[in-house]
């Protein structure tokens, strides 16, 4: 074992430390600097030795040293890494990180400051700082347009609107006429169509307003206009959809509060997807039933292959749309909106998906729509959209 | 007596002076926004953007604790602050004492502040420019509470508590200040005390301001630097007991 070396009685010499080194007396006179402190200022020690140490500050560091630097070294008896600048001989300036301590006091009160060269830290500070400025000014930008983006989504949706309602009536003028079988196929599919054309338009329309800040409104309406509304849905997507078998059972018990029509948009969103994505072999089953605690549901089922788990997670999100299957029928909106509809009224939209059974069910709870009106001035605001 | 800290620090400034008025006065010191426990969310850029926006929280805290014939005792930049509230209200401040006042930092013909406005643009760029710095270095009190906010409060952790944004924004409105033209307006009996080399506030700015105000008297301390409430308690404590 090699002898220790013996600990020297003498004060540690800081002349060849590798940092710079001061200390000062009670009013700030030098007593002591080291090699490094020299070496950075182009000075000696005979010519900083005796004078003040603001002396070494640039004229704006003096500032900050007098009015914050001082103080808290008079109160906390120290100061770690503050940042400031020194002036060298020759004017230039010597960015610095110093940390000091003071021991003693009245007369005897010692200050000694270690200081660090700071100018790469302090450039990389200043490009923090504008790489920051960038970045939100990048943002504003984006989100400027996006909101303009928006915008064009909700006026092009919006003059949509017209020229499909003149479709529809037209399609509808025409299925009144005697027609051969074709041509009554041909009117079918084209009310199929322009009902599906017509429920992407709302759901486009609904997503841009929530996005512009706007909510979904309610119009509410009783259980009368709820079960017309799901019969309607039904019927039309059974037409629509002639191979397909579509299961309804109703069972309604008491009162029930909701929007009608936005309900009927809810489920021909989750009809279509159980349609696009249900096994053809198996019915789809629709029920709308009241529950003893006085909440409402509606449910759609269908058999097929399960929502894989890694999809699930944002399955509610705007344009998620299944990547393994060739859906050419969306925007991937549906299930955003009939989520969105859903909150709106209070409730929820719950799904449930294994290897025999995909279930989504909106879940109304009772009272979950207190404060809505039915002059349809009850907005709900739609937030995280 | 309210006790009001300058630009840089807060309140604490005060912590050696404030006992020893205690069993004579009625004492109350604050914090500016930006500083110590204020609130931060308060903060008006415009209001702020001149020393009347914090006169006039002074008044305003004048009045709330109606204060009548109350002694002003203001360290730097609130030696101003505290002369602009008792221009506006005189009956609230009937003594003003200014602990190393000066009314304009940047030279201007005859008058020597001290500072160029250049010295003062360079200054003001580098709390702009080097906000990390700013923070990092001078409130390390607040980076330390990010973690521990229960300590927000108390006094005896928190040293110079500084939000780095409105101090940034004190320091334009306190260094870019002319508030010469004020100083005759003064009605107050006014107690100017001063140091030795006192780079932000040096001695023949103390004797312009005594010359300025009509009832003052000015006090030479035998202390160095801008901070004797912090430097040399007690000979500000004595000065002011002799004045008041």
């Amino acid at each position: 074992m090699p002898d220790r070396p013996e600990l020297s009685p003498a004060p540690p010499s800081f002349q060849n430390t590798p940092c710079g080194h001061l200390v000062h007396d009670d009013r700030g006179i030098i007593l002591e600097t080291n090699n490094r402190l020299h070496g950075w200022l182009a000075m000696s020690a005979s010519e900083l030795d005796g004078t003040p140490v603001i002396g070494l500050l640039s004229k704006a560091s003096r500032v900050v040293y007098e009015t914050s630097f001082v103080p808290m070294l008079a109160l906390n008896g120290k100061v770690d890494g503050a940042s400031l600048d020194l002036i060298a001989k020759d004017g230039s300036k010597v960015p610095v990180l110093l940390s000091a301590e003071t021991t003693g006091s009245g007369k005897e009160c010692r200050t000694t400051i270690a200081f660090l060269l700071a100018d790469a830290r302090r450039a990389f500070e200043r490009d923090l700082a504008k790489a920051r400025a960038e970045a939100e000014a990048q943002l504003l930008l984006t989100q400027r347009e996006g909101k303009l983006r928006e915008q064009f989504v909700a006026i092009l949706g919006h003059d949509l609107l017209n020229p499909v309602a003149s479709i529809s009536s037209s399609v509808g003028m025409l299925a009144r006429e005697s027609l051969s079988e074709t041509g009554q196929e041909i009117v079918e599919l084209t009310q199929g169509s322009v009902k599906r054309m017509s429920l992407l338009i709302h759901n486009i329309l609904d997503f841009a307003r929530n996005r512009l800040g706007g909510g979904i409104e309610l119009n509410m309406s009783d259980e009368a206009v709820l079960e017309t509304e799901v019969r309607q849905v039904v019927n039309e997507l059974r037409a629509a959809n002639t191979d397909r078998e579509i299961q309804l059972d109703i069972s309604l018990q008491g009162k029930v509060r909701c929007d009608g029509p936005r309900v009927g948009q809810l489920l021909s969103n989750l009809l279509g997807n159980a349609l696009t994505y249900g096994d053809p072999e198996h019915p789809i089953f629709v029920s709308l039933n009241t529950t003893d605690e006085g909440a409402f549901e509606l449910g759609v089922r269908n058999a097929g292959a399960p929502i894989p788990p890694s999809a699930m997670e944002r399955l509610f999100d705007p344009f998620m749309r299944s990547t393994n299957h060739g859906d050419q029928m969306g925007l991937g909106l549906g299930l955003y909106i009939a989520s969105e509809i859903a909150k709106a009224h209070g409730g929820k939209l719950e799904v449930s998906s294994n290897d025999d059974w995909t279930t989504f069910t909106l879940v109304v709870p009772p009272g979950g729509i207190d404060g809505q009106t039915d002059s349809g001035q009850g907005e709900t605001a739609i937030g995280g959209a | 007596m309210l006790f009001a800290h300058g630009f840089g620090c807060d309140q604490t400034m005060w912590r050696h002076v404030v006992p020893s008025f205690e069993s004579s006065h009625k004492v109350v010191a604050f914090d500016y926004i930006g500083a110590g426990g204020s609130n931060p969310n308060a903060y008006d850029p415009d209001k702020y953007s001149t020393l009347g926006g914090y006169a006039e929280d002074v008044v305003r805290i004048g009045k709330e604790l109606d204060i009548r014939d109350g002694i002003f005792v203001g360290h730097s930049v609130s030696a101003m602050i505290g002369a602009l509230a008792t221009i506006q209200e005189p009956e609230m401040f009937s003594t003003l004492i200014m602990v190393s006042p000066s009314p304009r930092y940047i030279d201007d013909e005859d008058y020597i502040g001290g500072f160029s406005s250049d010295d003062i643009e360079e200054l003001l760029a580098s709390l702009d420019d080097n906000p990390l710095a700013w923070s990092a270095a001078l409130a390390p009190a607040i980076v330390a509470n990010a973690d521990r906010p229960e300590h927000g409060q108390e006094l005896t952790e928190s040293f110079c508590k500084l939000d780095p944004k409105i101090a940034s924004g004190f320091a334009r409105a306190t260094f870019t200040s002319d508030s010469r033209a004020d100083l005759p307006k003064i009605t107050a009996r006014t107690l100017v005390l001063q140091c030795k080399e006192d780079i932000i506030a040096p001695e023949h700015v103390g004797e312009y301001v005594r010359d300025q105000i009509p009832n003052s008297k000015l006090v030479m301390l035998d202390a160095t630097g801008h901070c004797p409430n912090l430097t040399a308690p007690d000979q500000v404590i004595a000065a002011i007991r002799d004045f008041v």
